[in-house]
């Protein structure tokens, strides 16, 4: 079993996933056994303005640790992730990032600000 | 997202009506939304907003863009085409005039704040050009509009959307160019590329213009690889791929 522990910026408690990789999708926004979708198969919000269809930066994460047992992210991946706010060398977007090895034991922050870039406040 | 989940971290929702309904074609539609309270929202062309659509068994998040420019004023509008299995469409289609819609944004980085100096390229298929639309249209109103061309696929005359008004915006011969491209839905893309790399690749060695790329599929990755693999830089090319 795969283990996924998130966690939370904003202070929210801590969780722990544990899951089975190749039972994947586990939701249906986000690549199939990405981290949107595990956390979202499992009751665990994660924004996805977009989908999941890596055209916004909302599901943005902090990788702590296990990056190297993620899929690698693609040239759109990373093009998005450049203008993600609190961009970081382990920024991954949690609908592209796919755990890739049965066994993987990830970490992941959720940052508490996903904001995405521009005009995002709306005028009442 | 589901409705079971924690919420942590969700935006402000808001809401608006449905104030006018569209159809383009028989398959492809606009709604115009009027935010409730005389309200307005704030976007930068290009933009778009997330839709709750509330299922019977669960509420979605899917994301559409708002296809009118913000010197528009409300209501503002989306326009979107029904897919297979799209739920999230088939939703929107039984909207009726008066109808709440609940949505958080704009959102997105496929956006134009002010338009560059620089010649502005468009590709898009079908209802991906509904980004685009509004680029254009803010683009085309600065007091020094660039020169731009609208290269459009569609697999129909019909599906060439808002061509009337993209053929006035090119009549007043501000610099704007639209080219409608009517291919076999299985061909859009190699038409696009086909034009793409004979005027702007083989056809000079200016690389200076800008790329706006929208569209669904793997074919917008191909373009985007053209141009950049073309010389030019890769924030010249933007995109946005659904």
């Amino acid at each position: 079993m795969a283990k996924l522990r998130v966690i939370f910026e904003n202070g929210e408690p801590e969780r722990v996933i544990e899951f089975d990789p190749a039972k994947a999708p586990f939701h249906h926004d986000g690549r199939p056994g990405s981290i949107l979708d595990i956390l979202l198969g499992h009751k665990i919000h994660l924004e996805h303005a977009c989908g999941g269809n890596c055209a916004c930066t909302t599901c943005h994460v902090i990788v702590k640790q296990g990056g190297k047992q993620l899929s690698e992210p693609t040239e759109e991946e990373e093009d998005m992730l450049d203008q993600a706010p609190g961009l970081t060398p382990t920024s991954r977007l949690g609908c592209q990032s796919v755990v890739e090895d049965p066994n993987a034991e990830i970490t992941v922050v959720i940052p508490r600000y996903t904001i995405n870039l521009t005009s995002e406040a709306a005028e009442e | 997202m589901s409705s079971s989940a924690s919420h942590a971290g969700s935006r402000p929702i808001r809401t608006a009506r449905v104030e006018r309904i569209f159809d383009h074609t028989s398959d492809t539609r606009s709604l115009f939304l009027a935010p409730v309270a005389g309200s307005t929202v704030r976007y930068l062309p290009g933009q778009f907003i997330s839709i709750a659509i509330t299922l019977p068994d669960e509420t979605r998040t899917r994301p559409y863009t708002i296809a009118s420019p913000p010197a528009w004023g409300m209501p503002f509008e989306i326009c979107f085409n029904r897919i297979p299995g799209g739920r999230g469409a088939d939703w929107l289609f039984d909207r009726k005039l008066g109808d709440s819609v609940e949505f958080t944004g704009p959102y997105g980085t496929f956006s134009m704040e002010s338009a560059p100096a620089a010649e502005i390229i468009f590709l898009a298929d079908a209802t991906a050009v509904a980004p685009i639309r509004p680029m254009i249209q803010h683009a085309a109103a600065a007091s020094a509009p660039p020169m731009m061309t609208l290269l459009y696929a569609a697999r129909s005359p019909d599906h060439i959307l808002y061509r009337a008004e993209f053929e006035i915006l090119a009549a007043r011969a501000n610099g704007f160019h639209f080219e409608p491209l009517v291919l076999p839905q299985s061909q859009l893309y190699e038409g696009l590329r086909a034009e793409a790399e004979r005027r702007w690749v083989r056809g000079d060695g200016n690389r200076t213009r800008q790329f706006y790329i929208c569209g669904v599929g793997k074919g917008v990755i191909a373009l985007r690889d053209l141009l950049r693999g073309a010389g030019y830089e890769r924030r010249a090319v933007h995109y946005e791929q659904w």
